[in-house]
């Protein structure tokens, strides 16, 4: 068949054969251009980082001051805090959203009853497929003064007591990092379980079967058997994670942020929306952007080359 | 075999976490529908669990109605953009994936490492922005549909599917002597339409959800999606908006509803549909995180 069809295409004069393909390119076209002015018209627009960009002068007029903006990103007020915070809430929330997902693909692979198992799954994926403002929703009224935590920590220290005043907790830079986490758990745990779910379905099940006969437990089940299955999922799920180190989710950061702790616990991206797209400095967000990508793009190259080194595991 | 004793001391263990779990991701949301549909003077005192205590549809004719909340507005914007995202999304990615899919296309690998690069390089958000106001796309509504008209991955699934229809169906229609745009639109098309729907439902909930577009690109307030709208109401208790929605509620200040519950009926309102739908979805997006290592 393969042939025939060969022959024939073979046989048609050149013209056809390249009005033929024309309408493969016209196809192709629309797909181009968008990739084009979308994608790829902003990478040439990075050229303002090195540049002392005027809105009046335009990209052509603006002159260039070569490393001057990079230097000055040091200089802005709270640009140290930022640099700190995220790190910290980077690495606390790429580490609980490493951890938990993994047990809980081991805890769900532990159910027998099917429906069960489908059931916590269904119930779980709930909080990924809302927006971050509607948890943020969720997450001040379950806070709100006279909201559910308030009210329980009530009832707890009465039980010892003691009095409780009700307090905000949004008020305090110091719960930030623990909103960030437990907000981001709530929200990926059960979704980011899928990959890992898939990993562990994919094990010869007579591998459980062999270690029953041997006298293993389930501890030791998992340890042996579920555990080396998603290892190598594991670690490009983590490879991957690594190059967000200087990125903090910019949704979740902004939505949970208020006037009271703003400067407490701005983020580079926060930093960079505020200057740049609140503040009308350009070139200075363009820069702080262009060393957030600089430094994730380095990380993530290192991540899968110590993981090649040691695991024999990358995702190049 | 036989359960033995730790058996069932470990299977009750798992039962109970994963319960925990199910009661800690269903609550907020019971939560917000009961105080949405409480009187919002009796839910400041607090203690609505998951029943409402004294039952009102008010909150939400509050939302609705009150025009300085501007919500059907804001309704008819989200549905429009996701809408229009939809079906240019779905032209321009099921044309580039059916060339893709043609084995004698010259420059096949070179088209698809130009659509490969953008995932590893973004100019991020500055650069964006001072490109779209060149475009003229700040304060312009289609700067929620252009920008997403094309989504690597979601063509890479198209493309998959595509290969995988039997070459021989469409060979036999080539000797018959269709040419092949008709075999695309005869048989490829026709027989894509799953996928297509998939994508299409990644699309209108990543649409739905969406409203950094806004924060970034857009101040016109007409031009508020749901979203955008609810992050204000929710966050900044918006100084301006609550003058326009007392006047607009003028002498008839008798309402019984609060900013807190009429938060809450935003919330829910606007959480419903995705909450509606997402179990029949889920499975097509699972199949998409599973597919895993984009194949070329």
């Amino acid at each position: 068949m393969k042939k025939q069809i060969d022959t024939v295409q073979k046989k048609q004069s050149l013209g056809a054969y390249i009005r033929k393909d024309m309408y493969m390119y016209i196809l192709l076209l629309p797909a181009l251009l968008f990739v084009l002015v979308f994608n790829y018209l902003p990478l040439a627009g990075i050229a303002i980082a090195f540049k002392d960009y005027d809105v009046l002068k335009g990209f052509a007029g603006s002159p260039w001051v070569g490393l001057e903006n990079f230097k000055s990103i040091f200089t802005i007020p709270g640009f140290r805090t930022a640099i700190i915070n995220t790190f910290i809430y980077s690495s606390v929330t790429i580490f609980g959203q490493f951890i938990f997902p993994i047990l809980l693909a081991i805890l769900i692979n532990e159910v027998r009853s099917k429906w069960f198992k489908k059931t916590v799954q269904t119930i779980s994926y709930l909080p990924h497929f809302l927006s971050w403002i509607s948890v943020i929703g969720f997450a001040y009224s379950i806070f709100a003064l006279a909201g559910p935590y308030n009210s329980i920590m009530a009832k707890i220290y009465a039980m010892f007591g003691k009095g409780y005043e009700a307090k905000n907790i949004f008020m305090e830079s110091k719960n930030f990092l623990s909103i960030l986490f437990f907000s981001g758990l709530w929200k990926t745990i059960g979704w980011s379980s899928v990959i890992y779910l898939a990993a562990i379905c994919g094990v010869d099940q007579s591998l459980y079967e062999a270690a029953d006969i041997d006298g293993c437990g389930r501890i030791k089940k998992i340890w042996h058997i579920t555990l080396p299955a998603i290892r190598t999922t594991a670690i490009i799920i983590l490879i991957m994670n690594i190059g967000q180190l200087v990125t903090v989710n910019f949704e979740q950061v902004y939505g949970f942020q208020n006037p009271y702790i703003e400067d407490a616990t701005n983020t580079i991206g926060t930093i960079a929306f505020r200057k740049g797209i609140k503040g009308g400095q350009y070139s200075l967000a363009t820069a702080l952007g262009a060393f957030q990508g600089l430094v994730s793009l380095i990380l993530v190259f290192t991540a899968n080359w110590i993981s090649k080194k040691i695991a024999d595991i990358g995702i190049w | 075999m036989k359960k033995t004793r730790g058996d069932r001391i470990f299977d009750t263990i798992v039962i109970v976490l994963l319960l925990i779990l199910c009661v800690l991701c269903l609550y907020p949301f019971l939560n917000q529908v009961a105080i949405s549909f409480n009187e919002g003077m009796d839910s400041a005192k607090g203690g609505i669990t998951i029943f409402p205590r004294k039952f009102t549809t008010e909150n939400y004719k509050e939302l609705l109605f009150n025009k300085g909340y501007g919500y059907g507005r804001a309704f008819m914007i989200t549905v429009s953009r996701a809408f229009l995202n939809m079906v240019i999304s779905n032209i321009v990615m099921f044309a580039a994936a059916y060339a893709l899919t043609r084995k004698r296309l010259k420059g096949r690998k070179a088209f698809t490492t130009f659509f490969v690069i953008p995932m590893y390089l973004q100019a991020g958000v500055i650069p964006i922005y001072i490109l779209y106001r060149y475009l003229g796309l700040i304060d312009n509504f289609w700067v929620y549909v252009l920008p997403f008209s094309f989504a690597f991955y979601s063509m890479v699934i198209i493309r998959s599917f595509i290969q995988e229809i039997p070459p021989s169906l469409e060979e036999s229609a080539l000797i018959d002597g269709a040419n092949e745009i008709t075999v695309l639109f005869k048989i490829i098309l026709p027989l894509s339409l799953p996928v297509l729907a998939t994508v299409s439902l990644w699309i209108l909930v990543g649409q739905w959800n969406d409203w950094t577009s806004t924060l970034y690109y857009i101040t016109d307030k007409k031009l508020y999606p749901l979203q955008y709208l609810m992050m204000q109401i929710i966050k900044e208790g918006d100084q301006q908006r609550q003058v326009a929605v007392l006047e607009a509620q003028g002498a008839d200040a008798s309402t019984k509803t609060t900013t807190e519950a009429v938060k809450a009926a935003m919330i829910v309102s606007t959480s419903l549909p995705i909450i509606m739908v997402y179990p029949f979805l889920q499975k097509y997006f699972v199949k998409g995180v599973t597919l895993g290592a984009v194949k070329e």
